[in-house]
């Protein structure tokens, strides 16, 4: 439809309403008001939104409702013509023409500043109750049930007004066969008098309708929209609708809501039914309060009921919506006894109880040396108190690993069809707590694993099928506590990695001699090493060799370590190990020579005497045979360079990193202690084998050692002399 | 032969763009541009829907239709009010006046063509 002609009629039309606007306005700024002329005001107005809407100039429309609206009210009486609103309907004449003469040039989307600051100014003439938004009539209907088509019966009761109001009952069933296909339709002419009785000019006519259509209830309803305040009708959707009602019902958000709302966002019940059913119940309230009408108060029915009596919902359906409805107010309740509060109190708070810790501790030190056992008494039971306030502080911090779980259901779900591949994830432990910290900071190095597993793991279906295994790739994602750290893998029943071709790439590479023999984790922890990629070709999502050894440095930030299980053919799994807290660990205080070191008591696994026998067996070299076992050790008093003479009795902790077992030895073993970390200031971050500090309990500072820094530290140098060696 | 409706507003334009979607979907259209002058068009002329603006100079809508329902050649003839989401009282006063369908302003033009269809299908 080529509506520039209209148009142009229309900017036309709307000058010529301008004018005759002014001109009365200018009368009224004068105090020259009569009705009339406020009825040709408020005509003018009308006229120029009415039409606007037709060419969709929203912004004409927008602006002269609340012009429209302020008239509406004068000439209601509500709102008295005086000079000063008539200078301001002046200005919002001015406001119209120019949206007008825009829309006359073609600009529809114009925008003149002077609006909104006029709309503020009229809009205290309007009450609150009477700003009747024009964009709240085209509020965005709720999702419905629709799609499928069904058969739909309509039962249909022509009032005897109908004729007479102008309504042909036939052309209602015309447009009814444009919304679907009319199966059968029986007339009930039972109503019909005898001739004699019967008026020609009253309609007697009902119908039973059988309709298959995919359209949803309130279009069949509005068919019948005109003659609806005339008519009985009763729409009944198809059995088959019930089911998807119900899930749509159980799909809504949840929220404290009305049986009546929820089941008119699902579309099984429309607002007319609605309303008619609680008219029906509030007759049936008022008979009750009716003194004396005792039987009536058993017609009091709730509306879920009525609904159903009246067949107007099939009775599942409200059952599902009354169920919501449960649900709704649960979570209602249950969002009630949760507080969301500034992470940043939390720290504070988590600091504070460090601090505590520190103080309580410090408090059983001088107990012990005064030796009041009162005091040690007192000072005891103040530890075991600090130790539940740490407890329940940090527990403050945990969170489920679920939510960040979840969000890989997507990645999966976008990155499967990008690669062309078909993955499901599953998804255990999703209740697991760890650290909020941790949770934050493990989404990215997990994003990096499930794409790696996706793209390299996870082999092509055709070869899957070649391989005798599912076409079907599957992903997991696993999170469990273990002795004290959380454990989260990411699996994949793919090829698994290619031990020949990563040691291959390592020997070219010269991180590792030709001939050496490495165990299998030895050779899998290669792919961590930064630039390392045993990738054919590059792709958009991994293959560059960046990425896992970014993994590891993330989660060795954390204080966790990342391990490799995997079976060529069978799959892969990465394992990460996180401590359960980065603030506050148990530690194991060791001394050598008078500095003191704390070791997390989570990878110690036995002490040690180191006997001069033991020592001398050694002879120079840095392992020593552990009841028929080789275990390396690491000197600290050489590594730290600590001078001052030998203790007599050295010993050794064994400790357990990334699946490898060393010896520290050390002077002397002092024990537990909760270890209240402290990070190490901006120039000591790089140091290798130092985690952080903590204060003890004397005041003093210990070095907290950071076990897997450590071995890489130590361990890099010597496999180096190793392949120089083999060089050589 | 193609039904016809008159079209009742003092909107030369609003009656211009309902007038070309009625034309182009099959209707005859007769305009009127108030109530007065709609009723000189009622001069015995098959008509099967008429559509009426309520706030018009010389006659408004209500007065009108209650005209109309006077007429016994037109007092069966469907009526479209055209109200506005403010003047609720006036759609049940028209409504009271025997103009039980109505479509409120502003429209676009194609929903003013499923309130006729309803009514009478070209």
């Amino acid at each position: 439809m080529n509506l520039d002609l209209a148009l142009d009629t229309y900017v036309a039309e709307s000058r010529e309403l301008l004018e005759q606007m002014e001109e009365a306005l200018l009368a009224f700024a004068k105090g020259d008001c009569d009705a009339d002329r406020v009825n040709a005001v408020f005509r003018a107005a009308h006229t120029i939104k009415g039409s606007a809407g037709l060419f969709g100039l929203d912004a004409i429309v927008e602006f002269t409702h609340g012009v429209e609206s302020v008239l509406d009210r004068v000439r209601d009486g509500l709102v008295i013509m005086d000079p000063v609103l008539a200078n301001l309907l002046l200005e919002c004449s001015d406001c119209m023409r120019q949206l007008v003469d825009a829309a006359g040039a073609g600009d529809t989307g114009a925008v003149v500043e002077e609006a909104p600051a006029l709309r503020q100014r009229l809009s205290v003439y309007l009450g609150e109750a009477r700003e009747t938004s024009c964009a709240g009539a085209r509020a965005q209907p709720p999702a419905r049930v629709a799609g499928s088509a069904g058969d739909w019966h309509i039962s249909l009761r022509f009032g005897r007004d109908v004729l007479r109001n102008g309504m042909d009952p036939v052309s209602f069933l015309r447009y009814l066969a444009t919304v679907g296909d009319i199966v059968s339709i029986a007339t009930l002419a039972d109503a019909l008098p005898s001739v004699e009785e019967m008026d020609p000019e009253s309609c007697y006519l009902g119908f039973e309708i059988q309709l298959c259509t995919a359209a949803d209830k309130q279009t069949i309803e509005d068919v019948f929209e005109f003659v609806r305040d005339d008519c009985q009708i009763r729409i009944l959707p198809p059995s088959s609708k019930a089911a998807d009602y119900v899930d749509l019902i159980t799909a809504l958000p949840e929220a404290d809501t009305r049986l009546g709302e929820i089941l008119v966002s699902s579309g099984a019940l429309t607002q007319a039914e609605l309303e008619a059913a609680l008219a029906s119940q509030s007759d049936c309230d008022q008979l009750a309060d009716v003194p004396g009408a005792q039987e009536a108060t058993a017609t009091n029915r709730r509306l879920g009921e009525i609904l159903v009596s009246q067949e107007v919902v099939r009775e599942p359906v409200v059952q599902a919506a009354l169920d919501k409805q449960k649900q709704g107010r649960e979570a209602k309740g249950q969002e009630a006894r949760f507080i969301r509060l500034d992470a940043e109190k939390l720290d504070r708070l988590i600091n504070q109880v460090g601090e505590l810790v520190i103080a309580g501790a410090g408090i059983g030190l001088a107990a012990k040396r005064v030796g009041a056992t009162e005091m040690l008494e007192a000072a005891s039971t103040l530890e075991s108190l600090v130790e539940s306030v740490r407890d329940s502080a940090l527990q403050l911090r945990m969170v489920p690993i679920g939510a960040t779980f979840n969000r890989f259901q997507r990645v999966v779900h976008d990155v499967a069809q990008e690669l062309g591949k078909d993955i499901g994830l599953v998804i255990n432990g999703a209740e697991t707590e760890l650290d909020k910290t941790m949770v934050d900071r493990i989404g990215d190095p997990l994003m990096h694993l499930v794409r790696n597993a996706m793209d390299h793991g996870i082999e092509q279906t055709d070869v899957r099928i070649a391989a005798g295994k599912s076409a079907k790739g599957m992903l997991s994602l696993n999170a469990f506590h273990e002795s004290g750290s959380i454990v989260i893998e990411v699996s994949d029943d793919g090829g698994g990695l290619r031990r020949d071709r990563i040691l291959a790439k390592a020997v070219e590479r010269g991180l590792v001699a030709p001939d050496a023999d490495l165990p299998d984790r030895e050779v899998f922890d290669l792919i961590f090493e930064p630039g390392f990629s045993t990738a054919a070709k590059v792709s958009n999502l991994s293959g560059r060799g960046v990425g896992m050894d970014v993994v590891k440095r993330s989660v060795g930030d954390l204080r966790g370590t990342v391990e490799v299980d995997s079976v060529e053919g069978r799959g892969t799994t990465i394992r990460i190990r996180l401590p359960l807290t980065l603030a506050i660990i148990d530690g194991f205080l060791v001394a050598v020579g008078k500095s003191v070191f704390v070791v997390p008591l989570d990878i110690v696994e036995e002490c040690l005497e180191l006997t001069p026998e033991a020592r001398a067996e050694t002879s120079g070299r840095d392992f020593l045979n552990l009841r028929g076992q080789a275990l390396p050790f690491i000197e600290l008093n050489q590594l730290f360079d600590i001078a001052g003479p030998r203790s007599p009795r050295e010993n050794i902790l064994v400790v357990r990193s990334a699946g490898r077992r060393v010896g520290l030895v050390v002077d002397q073993l002092i024990g537990e202690a909760q270890t209240v970390i402290k990070p190490l200031g901006a120039w000591f971050q790089t140091v290798k084998g130092i985690g952080g500090s903590t204060i003890m309990s004397d005041g003093r500072v210990a070095l907290i050692l950071d076990v897997p820094g450590l071995l890489e530290h130590v361990h890099r140098p010597a496999s180096r002399r190793e392949v120089l060696k083999s060089a050589a | 032969m193609a039904k016809t409706i008159l079209v009742v507003d003092d909107s030369a334009s609003l009656r211009q763009v309902v007038g070309m979607a009625l034309k182009g979907a099959g209707y005859d259209v007769v305009e009127g541009c108030d109530g007065k002058d709609a009723l000189t068009k009622l001069d015995g002329r098959k008509l099967h829907l008429i559509i009426s603006d309520v706030n018009m100079p010389n006659m408004d809508g209500i007065s009108f239709v209650k005209a109309v329902k006077q007429l016994p050649n037109y007092k069966f003839t469907p009526i479209i009010m055209l109200t506005t989401e403010s003047q609720e009282s006036k759609k049940l006063e028209g409504q009271a006046a025997g103009a039980k369908a109505w479509v409120v302003k502003p429209f676009k033009p194609e929903q003013m063509l499923s309130a006729v269809s309803k009514l009478c299908l070209p």
